[in-house]
């Protein structure tokens, strides 16, 4: 498809996008990258220690079983929160060169996968932390990784493009995501919540993406393959659809800006 | 390999409008308190454009402010789409329109070169490959390990202009950026623009350096209000452009 010819002549600026993205936020910074590792570490020590107090929970390893949720919750809301940004922010560019759009929210999606990744290692060394160990059922963890990354490249094709045309969208997501953070079950699990409500997390797909990772390293169990799956095939219609809207959209972008 | 005859450009009845809200209502406050305030002018900046530009061509864009030569070359490199018509391009192209778009400040200068060079979709090895004749074009010396924030405006241009000039492209689309650093820098700058024009570069200014058009251009097209008033040789339009205008 033309797309991915488009995409490829462009590989140069991608990866180098990536970087800046990666890089540049930490350039000035004394820690450096060291900040998308200390940062949610803070945030771990603060939720293990309120939660805990205001919740009953009789959930074993607790700590463990939050990290699961919350590390890939920083990188799902990360990365919509960028999104609404990315082409604000670059607006300069797009009106003075032309490259494939599609780049900006893709280097958004893919930057903040390589952040998620060294987050990560806070998931393994709470699990190890807690003596947990670990199980051969880690094979799985780049299964769910690749659905949460569809997912999220279809959504940030969408918040994107949207975003350049209802500024107030950028606004609204930032409160959304709140919203959002207590209809996913990160700091409790999918039980406690009462049957009548049980839809709005049936309904929501980071639900089975934490399942998934939780599974993986809280439960030690094989994550179910069936539903991630299912997740998958939303996530590959999400990406179609968010392309053929960004693409679209993206025909007035430097005059919109 | 391209034959020499063969078309670059070709531009085709192509119409561009611009809105213009007098007074847009931004926020969702503003809609709907002043749902009604939605004044907006549509304004007509090219008119029914036919332009065929052949290989090996370099054209001079002349014409008053305002006269809708910028908006054609963006329309040329695909930054924004006309209304109406269709403008067809062959060959890899490369738009100078800003220089240093896509520079990160706490970069380095080499790095901004790979940063810079990629947006004009360049690969790796085509970058390396070019690396040491774009820093002795800029001239930057050992600065080139610093910081682009720690750049004079001057050194910014001077390694802006180096990698865009360096893109081997068969297009160059160029607005006015002739005026970049000082004197022998621009005339250092005019040479490889002709360097290029002699390998058979597609080339298309935008310009009101008269002079330079002269210079460089074989061609020239005097776009007003958004419509062709001429299109010949550089010299005769230039001069008919000047008993007009003044």
């Amino acid at each position: 498809m033309n797309v991915f010819k488009k995409l490829y002549d462009y590989r140069e600026m991608l990866k180098t996008s990536i970087k800046k993205d990666i890089g540049g936020k930490y350039k000035n910074s004394f820690l450096g990258v060291l900040w998308s590792f200390v940062n949610p570490l803070l945030q771990i020590i603060v939720y293990a220690i309120i939660f805990p107090l205001i919740m009953k929970s009789d959930i074993p390893n607790y700590v463990v079983f939050m990290v699961c949720g919350l590390i890939p919750w920083n990188y799902f809301s990360t990365v919509i929160n960028r999104s609404s940004f990315t082409m604000i922010e670059n607006g300069n560019i797009i009106k003075k060169v032309y490259f494939p759009r599609e780049i900006l929210p893709i280097s958004v999606v893919t930057s903040e996968t390589v952040t998620f990744l060294i987050s990560s290692i806070l998931i393994l060394l709470f699990t190890l932390g807690y003596g947990l160990g670990l199980t051969i059922n880690i094979l799985f963890y780049p299964l769910v990784l690749l659905v949460q990354y569809v997912l999220l490249l279809g959504i940030s094709l969408i918040v994107s493009s949207v975003t350049v045309y209802f500024r107030d969208l950028q606004h609204f997501i930032g409160v959304l995501l709140q919203l959002f953070f207590y209809a996913t079950p990160i700091v409790y699990a999918v039980d406690v919540i009462p049957a009548n409500f049980q839809w709005i997390l049936k309904f929501n797909p980071m639900t089975y993406i934490i399942e998934g990772y939780r599974d993986i390293f809280w439960g030690q169990t094989m994550p179910d393959i069936p539903t991630l799956l299912i997740v998958l095939a939303i996530g590959i219609v999400l990406c179609i659809v968010g392309y053929l809207i960004f693409n679209k959209l993206q025909r007035k972008f430097a005059e919109e800006l | 390999m391209q034959k020499d005859n063969e078309n670059r450009i070709i531009v085709e009845h192509v119409y561009k409008t611009f809105d213009v809200y007098l007074d847009k209502a931004n926020s969702l406050k503003e809609k709907l308190l002043f749902w009604k305030r939605n004044r907006k002018e549509t304004r007509e900046v090219l008119k029914d454009i036919n332009l065929t530009i052949k290989n090996g061509e370099a054209v001079a864009l002349i014409g008053v402010n305002g006269s809708g030569k910028s908006t054609l070359l963006k329309l040329m490199t695909k930054i924004i789409y006309p209304n109406k018509g269709k403008i067809i391009t062959n060959g890899k192209l490369t738009s100078l329109l800003e220089l240093g778009a896509g520079f990160h400040p706490d970069f380095s200068g080499r790095e901004n070169i790979y940063f810079n060079a990629s947006i004009f979709g360049l690969t790796k090895k085509e970058i390396d490959n070019r690396l040491d004749q774009i820093i002795e074009f800029s001239e930057l010396g050992s600065y080139i390990d610093n910081p682009v924030r720690t750049y004079s405006s001057g050194m910014y241009m001077r390694l802006a202009f180096s990698v865009a000039i360096n893109v081997d492209a068969d297009i160059l689309l160029v607005d006015e950026i002739l005026s970049v650093g000082d004197q022998h820098f621009q005339e250092k700058c005019l040479a490889k623009m002709k360097e290029l024009k002699a390998e058979g570069k597609t080339m298309v200014f935008v310009t009101h350096s008269l002079g330079s058009a002269r210079e460089l251009c074989d061609r020239a097209v005097w776009l007003n209000k958004g419509v062709i008033q001429m299109d010949g040789k550089t010299d005769e339009v230039i001069d008919e452009y000047i008993k007009e205008t003044t």
